[in-house]
């Protein structure tokens, strides 16, 4: 009697968790710990930080180790979770400007206020296999440096406010800061205010952001920005004190930001450069980069190639949309799929008949046996 | 009959002034107003329309001729500013104040639009016979068979192969895209067409094959017509009578014969001269 | 109408939601380590949001087909899964109501159980497979074949909300075209089916005028379901969650799929088939394959295979085993009642 699965599903439900549980237990070495992945695979908790939309690096390791590495699967995990909290209060919009910047880096011009920092980075480096690597930690290798106190780092200014001042950057659209669309509150209509597609943009999956954005660059697009710089460091969190009403740092969250001019000119009389914005949380250069170009083309506002049409960008552009309807098609599709081949037996029927004669009409066996393609190879 | 009156009919781009129709039309020499920089893309424009009756409107590019065609065809643009008063006949109150549905409705089934471009007026991904049935569909009809046997007959009118019914559009040649617009636009009977530059992107010789195809269609149909040209020869074929038309104003006005035999405007000679 | 007063009297009383131990993330880690979904609201959902899902089908149901959108919140589920369906259910469901979830006509279905055991665990709900006694039935793609009942809501999963997005993908563009009832395009459609194949050639998601206003998409249900959606007695509540739109067809009211008078809308016909375990011709059916050598079959193409149909409605076909005769109205106090398509009482004559 296999017409319907007449089993338990939960059983099997269970089971099949049990299996996958299984799988990281499966081999010999030790269990990984929460905060080893918080520490030692920094980059993998930051994607799913940033994709989740929740900035908390432990549950991210959480999540990350739950799902066996599977990066949209854990900020799935995130999303699901935050989505059940309540919302205490919300933050006073922080200004980007203040972040303390352990990276930066400014293509746009050799010499910026404050410097190039370069920071952490394998940029420059061959990309090869450390075996090293496999047995154990090397030490240190910063261990020898000498740091001097400089004191309290310096507020850098942003390149884009030296453009800025002279004139040369088109505002976008501002949005309103003391009441930004929550997209997580609110779902996107269409066509959707520049904050509710920056938002999106900053939760989207790293590989479509990536993707998009390089379509642009790719020639599937007007836009090829030249970065006026991209910054890694930490921003503060802040809340108003209930009592005093005070703004007070709680936290701070890591994020990297990308800014960009684009010679794209806004306006024929007062030509300008158009902007393009990126920001995420945790380390994430490449998304953050790809997000810059993907507001700057989508400010072009055209149908004609995909990045720069808001709508094809938003609906494409999220991990648990597309995660989510890619693998359902593995669910039972059985009632689609017979109303489907009602329809193509029924046409079939339709045109085998109708490729007989008149005279054949009558003999409908010989008509349904004698489908147009059949009678084809005969000729 | 009058089938449709209009007077004052303006569309302006901008913010607007009280110099604006002072400082722009042809004594000015322009159709942006200096003071604000509006531009007046039509405006005083007095004109009717009898029943089976064809209209030319001839000037060239900016003269605001399609400005005022696409406010009588009821097109609205959002970025402009359209006032005046147009009456026709068999509807109440003013045309360019109708609400969506009023409209769609007029749209549908008393006055058509022939688009300048193709792109505009049809859907090249449907068939040809798809893009003309969409009129009918849309105002209502709802038998197969009817809409088909209405279709194979507009296809037969307007001289495009019936053969080709069921193919793309965008497999048709831009004569054929032309024809069936024709088609689509008279598939419900109008009263009015507005054909707004006809021959955009069509050889010389299929030109003439389309508007000689136009014109046998609208006679025996009986359907009046505004025709928007910058092509005097177009209108001398199709029109009874002709409106000239230069920097948003209409400047001189009357039989088609009278205006191309004797031209009163010095502009009108000038268009009239530079062709032969 | 009791259960909609108590669910309100509740947001009442806890100020919109109960907060969950987030002191420290060290807490919040320790709550979802240790037991699972004790940490969370009543349905899951918080209170407020609850709220905001109940109010946008209130606004469907005042514009029958009209999709609200509505803030779709990340479910447990993955989306395209059913998390629209579920935060509907959620938000409609109080611990004195029995659910019923199917997925694709079967109570069995491995993820109709996964969404069961959410609604179980978070909101103590009792369910059941039986149509008749459920107060709510969250499913995905079929409507059952006992006629469901004005003291019943039905809640359909949506994977894609519009109907107009066969002939447009873009939402901006069929939002105007919703707006102004214009729906040539999708009539050119229809006429070009016809063309092509001589029939209209759309299997499921067959496009549907509700209250001669909306054209609606009525989820991937057979065509074989539309009309039971036509001035039915229950509420149907469709709600997607990737997409986060909510839209409903209110009790009684008019749902017209759209069709020529001359190509008429019709439903799949299995010509010639009865459900091989209770023998039922008036049922959706499904084709079953399965190895050869259990029942002589006289089809000699199939090599390998054997086809034979079943009901689709798994808990349905189980009462009519018992009682092969059972009508689909058996549980009403008048008979004849009009569900879903006219079907033949025998599936030889057809």
């Amino acid at each position: 009697m296999g017409y319907v699965a007449v089993t338990a599903g939960e059983e099997i439900i269970e089971r099949a968790a049990d299996l996958f549980e299984k799988q990281r237990l499966a081999g010999d070495s030790e269990g990984l710990d929460v905060d080893q992945l918080d520490d030692q695979l920094g980059r993998l908790t930051a994607q799913a930080m940033s994709e989740g939309g929740l900035y908390a690096p432990r549950l991210a390791a959480l999540a990350v180790k739950q799902a066996q590495g599977d990066t949209v699967e854990a900020a799935f995990l995130l999303r699901a979770y935050r989505s059940t909290l309540e919302r205490f209060d919300e933050t006073p919009a922080v200004d980007p400007g203040e972040m303390i910047a352990t990276r930066r880096v400014s293509p746009a011009f050799k010499d910026v206020p404050g410097g190039q920092i370069l920071g952490a980075t394998k940029d420059y480096t061959q990309r090869l296999l450390d075996f090293d690597l496999v047995d154990g930690e090397t030490a240190d290798p910063t261990e020898e440096w000498e740091v001097a106190d400089e004191g309290d780092p310096e507020r850098l200014t942003t390149v884009t406010e030296l453009l800025r001042s002279e004139g040369l950057l088109h505002e976008p659209d501002e949005p309103d800061v003391d009441d930004p669309t929550d997209t997580t509150r609110e779902s996107v209509t269409h066509p959707p205010d520049r904050d509710a597609v920056l938002q999106e943009l900053a939760r989207g999956e790293t590989g479509a952001v990536t993707a998009l954005g390089y379509s642009a660059l790719r020639g599937y697009g007007q836009v090829h920005p030249t970065l006026a710089e991209v910054r890694v460091g930490r921003l503060p969190v802040r809340i108003e004190h209930p009592y005093t009403g005070d703004e007070v740092t709680v936290t701070h969250a890591d994020v990297t930001e990308s800014e960009a001019v684009v010679p794209v000119y806004e306006k024929r009389e007062d030509p300008q450069f158009a902007f393009g914005y990126g920001l995420t949380f945790g380390r994430n250069e490449r998304k953050a980069i790809g997000m810059t170009i993907l507001d700057a083309s989508i400010q072009l506002d055209s149908d004609d190639e995909p990045a720069e049409n808001a709508e094809f960008v938003l609906d494409t552009i999220d991990g648990m949309d597309s995660f989510g309807f890619i693998e359902h098609l593995k669910l039972p599709h059985y009632v689609t799929f017979q109303s489907i081949l009602d329809r193509i037996r029924a046409i079939r029927e339709r045109k085998g008949t109708a490729g007989k004669g008149h005279d054949d009409l009558a003999d409908e066996e010989s008509a349904e046996r004698a489908p147009v393609a059949e009678a084809n190879d005969d000729g | 009959m009058t089938l449709l009156e209009a007077s004052a009919v303006e569309t302006i781009y901008g913010p607007g002034c009280p110099d604006c129709l002072d400082a722009t039309g042809d004594r000015a020499g322009t159709n942006q107003c200096p003071r604000c920089g509006t531009v007046v893309a039509c405006a005083e424009a007095d004109l009717d329309v009898a029943e089976g009756e064809v209209l030319g409107i001839v000037g060239e590019s900016g003269s605001g001729k399609s400005s005022l065609a696409e406010a009588l065809a009821l097109e609205r643009d959002p970025e402009a500013t359209v006032n005046g008063e147009v009456s026709y006949a068999g509807h109440d109150g003013n045309l360019l104040e109708v609400d969506y549905q009023t409209r769609h409705d007029l749209r549908s089934r008393d006055i058509s639009l022939v688009h300048q471009h193709i792109r505009d007026g049809l859907d090249l991904e449907f068939t040809g016979g798809g893009n003309v049935a969409e009129k009918l569909l849309s105002a209502g009809w709802r038998s197969y068979e009817d809409v088909r046997m209405r279709v194979r007959e507009l296809f037969e009118e307007t001289e495009i192969p019936v053969a080709r019914m069921d193919d793309p559009a965008r497999t048709y040649s831009g004569g054929m895209q032309r024809r069936v617009q024709i088609a689509r636009a008279l598939a419900t009977d109008p009263d009015l067409i507005v054909l707004d530059e006809p021959t955009t992107g069509l050889d010389v010789s299929v030109q003439a094959r389309v508007l000689d195809t136009f014109r046998r269609v609208q006679r025996e149909e009986g359907v009046a017509a505004i025709v928007v040209s910058h092509d005097l020869g177009v209108v001398r074929l199709l029109a009874d009578r002709t409106l000239v038309m230069r920097h948003g104003r209409i400047v001189e006005s009357g039989l088609t014969d009278r205006v191309m035999e004797d031209p009163h405007h010095e502009y009108t000679q000038t268009l009239i001269n530079s062709v032969i | 109408m009791a259960k909609e007063t108590t669910s309100q009297h509740r947001d009442e009383s806890t100020g919109g939601g109960t907060p969950v131990p987030t002191d420290s993330v060290d807490a919040a880690l320790s709550a979802v380590e240790t037991d699972g979904l004790s940490g969370y609201n009543y349905a899951y959902l918080d209170e407020h949001t609850k709220r905001e899902v109940r109010r946008s089908m209130l606004k469907a149901v005042a514009i029958p087909g009209h999709q609200v959108p509505y803030a779709s919140r990340p479910m447990p589920l993955a989306r395209g899964w059913g998390t629209g369906g579920i935060q509907a259910s959620l938000s409609l469901l109080g611990p004195a109501d029995t659910l019923k979830v199917i997925d694709q006509g079967a109570d069995e279905s491995v993820n109709a159980a996964n969404i069961r055991r959410l609604a179980e665990n978070t909101a103590e709900v009792a369910t059941t497979t039986d149509t008749t006694k459920a107060d709510l039935i969250q499913s995905r793609h079929r409507i059952p074949e006992e006629v469901l009942t004005d003291d019943q809501r039905l809640v359909l999963q949506v994977p894609i909300t519009d109907a107009l997005r066969k002939v447009d993908p873009s939402d901006a563009a069929n939002r105007r075209r919703h707006a102004h009832k214009n729906y040539g395009k999708m009539w050119v459609h229809l006429y070009e089916n016809v063309v092509e194949y001589g029939e209209i050639n759309i299997a499921s998601r067959y496009p549907t005028m509700v209250a001669n206003r909306y054209l609606m998409d009525p989820s991937p249900i057979p065509r074989w379901d539309v009309p039971k959606l036509d001035d039915a007695n229950h509420l149907t509540i469709l709600a997607a969650g990737r997409e986060a739109r909510i839209y409903a067809v209110p009790p009684h009211t008019s749902v017209e799929p759209l069709a020529f008078e001359d190509r008429s809308f019709t439903v799949e016909r299995f010509p010639e088939q009865a459900c091989h375990a209770c023998g039922s011709t008036d049922t959706y059916l499904v084709e079953v394959s399965e190895e050869p050598g259990t029942t002589a079959g006289d089809d000699d193409t199939a090599a390998s295979f054997e086809t034979r149909y079943a009901c689709n409605d798994s808990s349905f076909c189980a009462k009519r085993r018992e009682n092969p005769n059972l009508p689909k109205d058996h549980h009403l106090d008048r008979s004849g009642v009009d569900w879903g398509p006219a079907t033949p009482d025998g599936g030889e004559n057809a």
